[in-house]
């Protein structure tokens, strides 16, 4: 059996039979707030979610804040969200290397350094690369270089081309990854969204399947692609960085696209808590 | 055990090229120093029957400067010898009208007094050192991202080069870098580009097949002598790397200790 999501006439998704819903990932920065402004009913509607069966979880791509400032900045929004909660391409980072069991390079903002606490980081034998403007000297880009040329594993939180500040656009971590990767003949093991590897990670502690997921977010690519190429459902949400037209630049399309977060949620309460 | 192939074509010579850094002399404190034997083999080269001249992808320095520098160590060399990717990228430039955003080492900027620069519709790039700072490589991605197409002009696109004990990286790393930010190809300007070779092979008036490439980049050097239809030949020292022999996809006509045994080779070969 399968169900069929319209929306004045236009098929929207198509979802095959699946198990009730366990797990909702959310993305933070252009889903639940876009600066210091929440989104609007964005904090009732995750109210109303926890009230429901399924856990959640906070997900985004940073490699700049650590936890403490991004729970710091959604509880001032009045965002009921725990640090144990948030998911980061720090922690998945962080992650990896201690499962390879390696002493990193840190290439992070000093704001970010807190998420690595504690990690052995002398005698580098691997290069952690995130955006680190203050970082990306001529001489901390070479010894991250002669480190690489050595062997050491690259390992890049993501790999943006940039990103918008308020003064303009600006370098994202991606540019410097790609000339490190030419530079040492390398390839770089990306941990953030869109890697499969990561959604998998977020779930690792929930007790829930792919299957049973579902990823919430304003990046067709990062945010829905990524997920429904690891199992999940997608819903993309029209805020944040969304332009029109985003819905059709992946395939498949997202499971659905909404106005924003509340009613993605509206969604989620209707439809997809039981099984079908 | 046969002859390397360059040693057959030794015969058919009629010029030589030589890279600079790694082949005459090794970048360091203070300059750099000359790699032992390369000060006579270019002596032996200039008092024999084959037109020499010089290639560099150098772009820390002006020309002059450059040149000057080789001088004080004891190399006999002239300006007019010497082909730089600043001089070449100035012609372009001019040519085609482009105002350029510079991205390049504070020594080279002066090579570039005569074209205009307000108002920029390109990013030229060099080996900027110091300089390849967040903030300068920033500014150079807003021009390029400003521009209804991004025109990025790299003078050179090596990788790496040695300087004292270790590898620093080269230009070619931060071409990399705005290439992939502005999802656009640089246009290079030196070595390996078959335009940058040709020139010198006009300069000396000989087809490429007589003439024969000497470095210790084996990708830039070797492959992009290669390319034009040279032979191409490393040098085991500057940032010679043992992998290099092995490479996937350039394989040099021959592989020297260093300069002097490239210049006894051919010389011997030559009856000279």
């Amino acid at each position: 059996m399968h169900r069929y999501f319209t929306y004045k006439g236009r098929l929207l998704g198509v979802m095959a039979t699946r198990r009730a819903l366990k797990a909702v990932l959310i993305d933070l920065s252009g889903t639940l707030h876009i600066e210091d402004t929440a989104v609007p009913g964005a904090q009732d509607a995750l109210s109303r979610l926890r009230q429901s069966s399924v856990a959640v979880k906070f997900v985004t791509n940073t490699t700049k804040e650590c936890k403490r400032n991004l729970l710091e900045r959604l509880q001032s929004l009045n965002f009921d969200i725990k640090e144990t909660e948030i998911f980061t391409s720090l922690t998945a980072a962080r992650s990896l290397v201690e499962q390879r069991q390696l002493r990193p390079l840190l290439l992070v903002e000093d704001s970010a350094l807190e998420d690595f606490s504690g990690m052995e980081t002398s005698e580098p034998n691997a290069v952690v690369i995130g955006l680190a403007p203050d970082q990306f000297n001529y001489q901390t880009m070479n010894d991250a270089f002669r480190l690489l040329v050595e062997g050491a594993p690259l390992i890049a939180i993501h790999k943006a081309r940039y990103y918008r500040r308020k003064d303009g656009l600006a370098l994202g971590p991606g540019p410097f990854v790609a000339g490190l990767e030419y530079a040492a003949d390398c390839h770089a093991t990306v941990v953030g969204k869109p890697q499969g590897r990561f959604f998998l990670q977020a779930l690792q502690d929930m007790d829930c399947a792919p299957e049973e997921a579902l990823m919430i977010g304003d990046d067709a690519r990062d945010d829905v692609e990524g997920a429904q190429n690891s199992g999940m459902l997608g819903i993309l949400v029209r805020t944040g960085k969304y332009r029109v037209g985003d819905e059709g630049k992946i395939n498949p399309p997202p499971y659905l696209t909404c106005d924003s977060f509340p009613e993605a949620v509206d969604h989620i309460l209707l439809h997809l808590l039981h099984q079908t | 055990m046969a002859a390397p192939s360059w040693e057959d074509s030794v015969k058919s010579l009629k010029g030589v090229i030589l890279d600079m850094c790694g082949v005459l002399y090794d970048a360091g404190e203070g300059g750099g120093t000359p790699i032992p034997g390369s000060v006579e083999a270019v002596k032996r080269l200039k008092a024999s029957d084959l037109k020499l001249r010089f290639c560099t992808n150098e772009t820390q320095a002006t020309r002059e400067k450059f040149v000057a520098k080789l001088q004080r160590m004891g190399f006999l060399i002239s300006v007019p010898e010497v082909f730089s990717p600043s001089p070449a990228a100035v012609a372009i430039l001019k040519e085609r009208g482009l105002r350029p955003h510079l991205l390049v080492h504070d020594d080279v900027v002066p090579e570039f007094d005569s074209v205009e620069k307000t108002n920029p519709n390109c990013v030229v790039i060099g080996d900027a050192a110091e300089k390849f700072s967040y903030q300068n490589l920033n500014a150079a991605f807003r021009v390029l991202v400003g521009l209804e197409k991004p025109l990025l002009f790299s003078l050179g696109r090596g990788k790496y080069y040695r300087e004292g004990d270790g590898l620093n990286l080269d230009v070619g790393v931060y071409m990399k870098a705005l290439e992939y930010a502005c999802d656009t190809e640089a246009e290079v300007v030196g070595k390996p580009a078959p335009t940058f070779f040709q020139k010198v092979l006009d300069d000396m008036g000989i087809p490429p097949h007589e003439a024969l490439m000497i470095g210790d980049d084996l990708v830039n050097d070797v492959g992009g002598a290669q390319v034009c239809g040279m032979k191409g030949v490393q040098v085991r020292t500057g940032k010679y790397r043992p992998s290099d022999e092995k490479h996937p996809t350039v394989m040099a006509d021959g592989y020297v200790n260093n300069l002097a045994e490239a210049v006894d080779t051919i010389l011997k070969l030559r009856g000279q």
